[in-house]
């Protein structure tokens, strides 16, 4: 033990080190059990063939699952949130990724406050976009629709895919761009084939956020959505009628989709920090 | 050479950056083939001298020719020249032979042209095995050289290298060093490179350029400035030299340097009489006991350091005028009986007279 002393060791410590360790161990674990506890429950329920949920749980069935894609409601509900995901994605993608060049690269009077500006939305509330946007679209005499849920979604999604491609962006190597002009390479070129290879992981990851962002937002969905409904306006609605098998995998499903989803852009921009590294080393 | 046009010329060229003057109203002519080396201290100019010639920066004054074509407000690609840049800049999400297929590509070249052409500058720098690695999985050595490939296989008129041997480690540099004067002798392409290393200059260049504060300050083969530098800075920068300041003056029929600090030598042939600065490669120096019976003047001191640096030893002797360095080469066949290099010896420091210069300050 004596060799294994380290500073650490021998500096004070209080005498009720030992007891704090354990009782902030305990908390944590709690908070790990409060956090996660339900979204298990959620998923046990969906394969709990008894439709009131509860314990014990009485068997393994997939009915819920059948039942739910069988329900022409969720279909139309699952159709109108995958076409503003994507729709939200594409559109955002392409936004953020423009706006992330000048953002990094400078060539805009007040980069300070461009950055600013296009980051915000992320810190404003929900309630306030969906409210604004709603008065806004209400004083332009613009119908309520996909349309309008699109534009609510890529206010909050944008931002995202600023920061992610800025930070990529800010990483570049551009002597790699010298390089490239040196080699024969027109600007247009070396974008297609020396920034825009480099910098895809980030941002199909924006794209990715993006689509997870959009697939399960409510609040400004809420604001400015006109008849149809998306999956977690679908999910409320039936929820006044108590919590059925059917919304719970339903929700499994979200949950498993959207998690796929989170893990392929991770995957991705993990992929991209590696590369960076290497050339440092 | 006489009657052939210069692969590079530089006419009264000057770059400002903002107040600063980079380059003064340099002018420089490098002719085909030649591995000219520009050769300085960090902020000397050589850099941006570079830069000018690549087109990656706009000169503020002058004119530039590549192989006799004003070249001077071209853009880089359009000026038959190719880099290779201080960190290799390779593309990391491309394969070594994608890497050095690209310049290639963009110039449209048909793919089975670039294919033989990506082959042969792989082979020539000899990475023939490892054209599917990606740059990352590589050594820096080896990054040097697929950068190397890169530039060459555009097959340019000139090839800049902006301290390609920088980063490498000086076992790696010595045999890069060998390796570039191949490729060198190999391709025949003009070469200029900058360096802050003299004996890369040395070693690799037919002709340096030695740059000071935005001027050139001497341009020779590497015997030339090494042998005869033109002034105090080219030879204080190029090889380790002795400074003697003192007077010549006419004794009894010889010219003799009269020392500051006392003491007295012969001066070298044909020294103007007058106040001068006397230099003498270490090299030059012989140590001789001070019992033994001298037939010439030389200076007396003692040893106050000895270095022994594995081919040569190091010794500095404390003179009337000064530190003195003088290198004991080993391994020669003019070994003398008893070698003096002991701490605190007494001893007498000759040169042969002409083996010194006066210079300029």
């Amino acid at each position: 033990m004596a060799n294994r002393a380290s500073a650490l060791d021998t500096m004070p410590v209080s005498p009720l080190a030992q007891q704090t360790r354990g009782c902030l161990s305990v908390v944590a674990g709690a908070t790990l059990v409060f956090l996660y506890l339900p979204i298990v429950f959620l998923v046990l329920f969906s394969i709990e063939p008894a439709d009131t949920p509860g314990f014990p749980i009485t068997g393994i069935t997939l009915h819920w699952y059948e039942k739910m894609l069988a329900d022409s409601a969720i279909h139309s509900a699952l159709f109108n949130s995958v076409v503003v995901a994507v729709v939200v994605a594409l559109i955002a993608t392409t936004i953020g990724t423009m706006a992330a060049f000048p953002l990094v690269r400078g060539g805009i009077r007040f980069p300070g406050a461009a950055r600013i500006l296009f980051t915000l939305p992320i810190m404003i509330p929900g309630v306030l976009i969906g409210l604004g946007l709603l008065v806004f679209i209400t004083l332009l005499g613009i119908k309520l629709g996909l349309h309008t849920v699109i534009a609510g979604h890529l206010v909050f999604t944008t931002p995202f895919v600023v920061l992610i491609v800025a930070a990529r962006l800010q990483g570049f190597d551009r002597r790699l761009e010298w390089a490239a002009a040196d080699l024969g390479a027109s600007n247009r070129q070396t974008l297609r084939h020396i920034v825009l290879p480099l910098i895809a992981p980030a941002i199909i990851a924006g794209a990715l956020l993006s689509v997870t962002l959009s697939i399960d937002e409510f609040v400004v969905t809420f604001f400015t959505i006109g008849p149809q409904l998306t999956l977690p306006l679908y999910i409320i609605t039936q929820i006044k009628f108590g919590v059925t098998p059917e919304v719970n995998a339903l929700a499994t499903v979200i949950l498993v989709v959207t998690l796929t989803v989170f893990g392929v852009g991770s995957v991705l921009l993990g992929t991209g920090r590696r590369f960076r590294r290497k050339d440092a080393a | 050479m006489a009657d052939s046009t210069p692969a590079i010329e530089l006419r009264h060229t000057t770059k400002r950056f903002g107040d600063t003057v980079a380059l003064d109203d340099v002018s420089m002519v490098i002719e085909p083939g030649e591995f000219f080396c520009l050769l300085g201290p960090s902020g000397c100019g050589k850099t941006t001298t570079l830069n000018l010639i690549g087109g990656f920066i706009p000169m503020s004054s002058g004119e530039l020719l590549i192989e006799g074509r004003t070249v001077t407000d071209l853009p880089p690609h359009k000026r038959n020249v190719n880099t290779v840049f201080q960190n290799y800049a390779l593309f990391p999400h491309m394969t070594v032979a994608q890497n050095v297929a690209f310049g290639l590509r963009m110039e449209r070249l048909p793919s089975a042209e670039v294919t033989r052409r990506t082959g042969e500058y792989l082979d020539l720098v000899g990475l023939a095995g490892l054209s599917r690695r990606l740059p990352s999985e590589m050594s820096g050595g080896q990054q040097q050289r697929v950068a190397l490939a890169r530039a060459l296989a555009k097959r340019p008129a000139v090839l800049l290298l902006d301290e390609p041997l920088g980063a490498l480690d000086l076992k790696l540099r010595k045999a890069m060093q060998t390796e570039l004067s191949r490729i060198h002798r190999q391709v025949g392409t003009t070469f200029v490179f900058v360096t802050h290393d003299q004996d890369e200059a040395l070693s690799m260049a037919t002709r340096i350029a030695i740059m000071s504060g935005g001027q050139v300050s001497q341009v020779g083969t590497p015997r030339e400035v090494y042998d005869r530098p033109v002034n105090r800075f080219v030879a204080d920068f190029v090889g380790e030299t002795n400074f003697l300041p003192g007077t010549v003056s006419t004794e009894g029929g010889r010219q003799m340097v009269v020392l500051s600090g006392g003491g007295r030598v012969a001066a070298p042939s044909g020294a103007p009489e007058g106040s001068a600065t006397l230099m003498v490669r270490p090299e030059s120096l012989t140590l001789r006991s001070s019992q033994e019976p001298a037939a010439d003047a030389c200076l007396a001191g003692r040893i106050v350091n000895v270095a022994f640096l594995g081919n040569h030893t190091r010794i500095t002797v404390t003179t009337s005028a000064g530190d003195i360095v003088a290198i004991r080469p080993h391994g020669t066949n003019a070994r003398p009986a008893h070698p003096i290099q002991e701490l605190g010896e007494e001893v007498c420091v000759w040169w042969p007279a002409d083996d010194a210069a006066i210079i300029a300050d």
